[in-house]
């Protein structure tokens, strides 16, 4: 039984990965701007904006005291806004950054003690297809996961002595909330360039954090794996 | 917390990363200690980690702050250059909060 943080667990692939790391049999530790509606005995939810420096130091203040350490930190909680990047409003961009890759930064540099209490300490954060695909429209959100694709990197390497991995998933589209607002064309036309041809599903990315975390995987730092076959 | 109690806590987090490392590696326990930099005894990752073990000490108290600092890795004036320099960083982060 690990202890496990997600971030941005109440919904969406979050609550996915809540689920299936539950089910698995692991106590996890959700954090959400909105409350938790999740009821399970192993699971925990506090409510905390991952863009807020207060709320994070917080939140990690809460977990040490009430779970000493932690196993695993996921920093899923993200923002998704499509938008031509000569009609993006600064305020849009500056919040994607925020939450993003400011969120992903904090909440790893706050869990860094309670990672080194553990056995086998990781770090999985979250990427996008977007990144090495350079999609148009999307010029905030992938500068924000690729700035969380370098961060992925340096971590790896700075928090290697503590035997810290950290790696990332660039999900191909899945139906989540995330993509509510793209055109079902245009996410036909992504799926197109794709080596596997296919929506992705939830599982697909269970898949990767099932990999990452198991003990096996110590050797595995730094790596961002794409969804689809998109390198 | 007094100065007094503040370089007692660095002297046991510094006895606790001693725990950690090789015969050859030990930082000496001592108020006199150079941490960072010229002479110091900690590479930036070891620092990191001495860091980390004040910080959890300090937690232990209920004592909530963070040591990052922008000079972390300057040479002229770090504030993690030896023990001294440490005591005074954290009495003055203790007297902001």
């Amino acid at each position: 039984m690990q202890h496990i943080l997600v971030t941005g667990a109440s919904r969406g692939l979050g609550l996915s990965i809540v689920q299936h790391l539950l089910a698995k049999g692991n106590v996890v530790i959700g954090c959400a701007r909105s409350k938790g509606e999740l009821k399970h005995e192993n699971y925990h939810h506090f409510e905390a904006d991952v863009a807020n420096e207060e709320q994070v130091q917080e939140l990690f203040i809460k977990i040490r005291k009430t779970f000493k350490y932690i196993d695993v930190l996921i920093n899923n909680a993200g923002v998704a806004r499509m938008n031509a990047f000569a009609l993006t409003p600064f305020k849009n961009m500056r919040e994607t950054i925020d939450v993003n890759y400011a969120g992903t930064f904090m909440c790893s540099q706050k869990a860094i003690s309670l990672l080194r209490k553990s056995a086998n300490p990781r770090i999985i954060n979250m990427s996008t297809v977007a990144v090495p695909m350079n999609l148009q429209g999307e010029a905030a959100y992938a500068a924000s996961k690729s700035a969380v694709e370098s961060l992925t990197r340096i971590i790896a390497k700075e928090l290697s002595s503590f035997n810290i991995t950290c790696n990332a998933i660039g999900p191909s589209p899945i139906a989540t909330d995330l993509i509510r607002g793209v055109s079902d064309d245009k996410i036909a036309r992504l799926v197109e360039q794709q080596s596997i041809q296919k929506m992705a599903q939830p599982e697909d990315v269970l898949n990767l954090v099932d990999f990452f975390i198991q003990p096996q995987s110590k050797m595995i730092t730094g790596q961002v794996i794409y969804l689809g076959g998109i390198s | 917390m007094t100065h007094d109690e503040i370089q007692a806590l660095i002297l046991s987090a510094i006895e606790l990363t001693n725990q950690s490392r090789e015969d050859l590696e030990q930082v000496p326990v001592s108020p006199d200690t150079a941490l960072f930099g010229a002479q110091g005894h900690l590479d930036s990752m070891g620092l990191v980690a001495l860091l980390i073990d004040i910080e959890d000490m300090l937690q232990d108290q209920d004592i909530h702050i963070s040591l990052s600092d922008e000079r972390a890795m300057s040479a002229a004036n770090s504030p993690f250059k030896n023990v001294a320099s440490l005591v005074a960083h954290i009495s003055h982060l203790l007297e902001r909060e």
